[in-house]
């Protein structure tokens, strides 16, 4: 059921404002439309439009003679009208906004405004960690591209002293990948304790690369780091004159020498130990357990669409990369792709159980597929969860698991079908297109199956 | 709405004669006066010849809403009148008037009350019914019921 807005408005607000508003509320009883309409007079504003009622919305009516914020119904379909109209004409000004389409682009503000959502939702040591992962990435992206321009020259080239293809390795291997941990721990302490964090939160970092602790070592670094640069900074009591010592001396002197010492001591061999023993397992993974890997990893990325669940699996994957193992984040990757992928699909297969705002819809979430934002299919998921979600869930884990089982190995964190042009960055290439594609097929047919017809 | 302790009796005006927009709203200060709403006409009917100065309120479909705040108003008033011809108004559709409101308010009165029984007249005034049912009332009590209800 589409659901209408309306807005009415004038400087006097003595009288039009109401009748404008009573006859939309007329015209849409009669076309039994369900609307809603504030009025802005000389009472004030009455009925106001809440959030959710705009995000709900199909389209909004402002009929006005003054202005009226427009900003909130961003990426809405807007009729603007003369209070006149409005008065005179309701039902016509009722069925324009019936036949409005919902944009591309309203799609597309919808998935950015669910991400936004999570983002302002998200807290504590989850919120922490992703701040970390969302600092790390651009050194993954522009390392594991760099390293696979070093493969192009064979993938042995960089052996050779002095060539292109060793400084290339030099930039994207032993600077940006050896950046990954220091910087992933250093932001996970900005984020607890702000600036006095980031240094011992990049040592600690540094340590648990050089540790062998990996990505594991250096998110607890981060997080050591972090509520001890905090504590320090709400526990020590300066007279006031050398109180300026605190953020640029004392804490990070004390924290970077107590989380140094951690590392090296105590938290050092065992997350070694943990990390040596997952990598072995990784590493010597085939068969059937790699398919299990995937499977899970790809049912998770398609759980919640770039939810927390999701966020494990991709932190998981993408701190690998770090421990030269990147079968994972090939899969992660190929799972997140397929939600939005297989309801594009669907939308095409089967469009009479779709409506024509869905269909639409289908194409954006195409777009968002192909570049890896799994979160592309949040508002078909929102509309009709129970339906979706295991769909994308089944079509996600086959499409992991495949990918796993060729062998897919993909050493950029990012980028989507865009990367697969890029030589090298994905191993297997071919199977890797084939294991998305078969996951965006089975998701598609699964939506639609459960679907009845609308 | 309540507008039992608005609208009386003799301010409810079935047949009225007017030969204009500025007679007509003498015609009808004059009932306000006569109920005990207003204290001093000629400052009650300067106020409401302000407003119309500032804009017309005829508000469209053969109805005018004329409303004045002023200090020569002793409490909230409401009167009505049904006109015998239908006069000019310099109405938003440029139609003829035959059906007035005509609100006082006293200056200092608290809140908006007034204002939220002109928005309410004007939602029911959209409707096509209440306004053949104004036109068909043959007694005061039946404009009062309707507007009560």
């Amino acid at each position: 059921m589409k659901k209408l807005l309306a807005v009415t408005a004038c400087p006097t607000g003595i009288a039009h404002t109401y009748m404008a508003a009573e006859a939309l509320q007329k015209a849409a009883q009669d076309k039994q439309v369900p609307l809603k309409v504030e009025t802005r007079g000389a009472v004030g504003v009455e009925n106001e439009l809440t959030e959710e009622e705009i995000g709900a919305a199909h389209a909004i009516i402002i009929a006005a003679a003054t202005d009226v914020d427009e900003a909130r119904f961003q990426g809405k379909p807007v009729i603007k009208a003369s209070l006149a109209e409005a008065i005179k004409d309701a039902p016509k000004l009722i069925d324009q906004a019936l036949a409005q389409q919902a944009s591309e682009s309203d799609y597309i503000s919808q998935v950015e405004k669910a991400k936004t959502e999570r983002k302002a939702r998200q807290s504590g040591p989850y919120k922490h960690l992703m701040n970390g992962v969302s600092f790390m990435i651009p050194l993954v992206v522009a390392g594991g591209l760099i390293i696979a321009l070093s493969f192009l020259f064979g993938i042995e080239a960089f052996k050779e002293e002095g060539s292109l293809a060793a400084a290339l390795m030099q930039i994207g291997g032993s600077s940006a990948f050896a950046l990954m941990v220091p910087v992933l721990a250093g932001y996970i302490a900005y984020s607890i304790a702000d600036k006095p964090g980031l240094a011992p939160g990049l040592v600690g970092g540094m340590l648990a690369s050089s540790t062998g602790a990996g990505f594991l070592g250096g998110i607890l670094a981060g997080f050591l780091a972090g509520y001890i640069a905090r504590f320090l900074r709400d526990a020590i009591r300066l007279p006031r004159n050398l109180e300026g010592l605190k953020p640029v001396l004392i804490i990070p002197f004390l924290a970077t020498l107590v989380v140094g010492l951690l590392m090296i001591y105590v938290i050092g061999s065992p997350v070694k130990a943990v990390m040596d023993g997952m990598t072995a397992w990784l590493t010597g993974l085939s068969g059937t357990n790699a398919m299990l890997l995937g499977l899970l990893l790809g049912a998770m990325m398609a759980f919640d669409m770039g939810g927390p669940v999701n966020k494990a699996a991709y932190t998981f994957a993408t701190g690998l990369l770090a421990s030269n193992i990147f079968e994972p984040m090939a899969a992660v990757m190929a799972a997140g792709m397929t939600p939005p992928l297989g309801l594009w699909l669907a939308t095409l297969l089967a469009p009479r159980k779709y409506t024509a705002e869905e269909r639409e819809a289908g194409k954006a979430a195409g777009v968002l597929g192909i570049s890896f934002i799994t979160e592309g299919a949040i508002p078909f998921a929102a509309a009709d969860p129970i339906r979706v979600i295991p769909s994308i869930m089944v079509g996600s884990a086959v499409t992991g698991a495949l990918s796993m089982l060729f062998g897919a190995a993909l050493r950029a964190p990012h980028g989507g079908i865009f990367v697969l042009a890029i030589p090298h960055a994905v191993s297997n290439v071919l199977l890797y297109a084939l294991a998305i594609a078969i996951g965006t097929v089975i998701t598609a047919l699964l939506v639609n199956l459960l679907k009845k017809k609308s | 709405m309540d507008v039992s302790s608005l609208i009386k009796d003799e301010t409810i005006l079935l047949s009225l004669a007017a030969v204009d927009k500025k007679d007509c709203i003498g015609r009808m200060a004059e009932r306000l006066l006569q109920a005990g709403c207003i204290t001093d006409l000629p400052a009650y009917v300067q106020a409401v010849e302000e407003r119309e100065a500032a804009g017309s309120t005829g508000i469209g479909f053969g109805v005018a809403i004329p409303h004045g705040k002023s200090s020569g108003v002793k409490r909230p008033g409401l009167a009505f009148a049904r006109l015998r011809e239908p006069i000019e108004w310099d109405s938003l559709d440029g139609q003829p008037v035959s059906l007035v409101f005509m609100i006082a308010v006293p200056e200092h009165q608290a809140g908006n009350e007034h204002l939220q029984i002109l928005a309410a007249l004007s939602r029911k005034l959209m409707h096509d019914e209440f306004r053949q049912q104004l036109q068909a009332s043959d007694s005061a009590t039946a404009i009062v019921q309707l507007l009560h209800e």
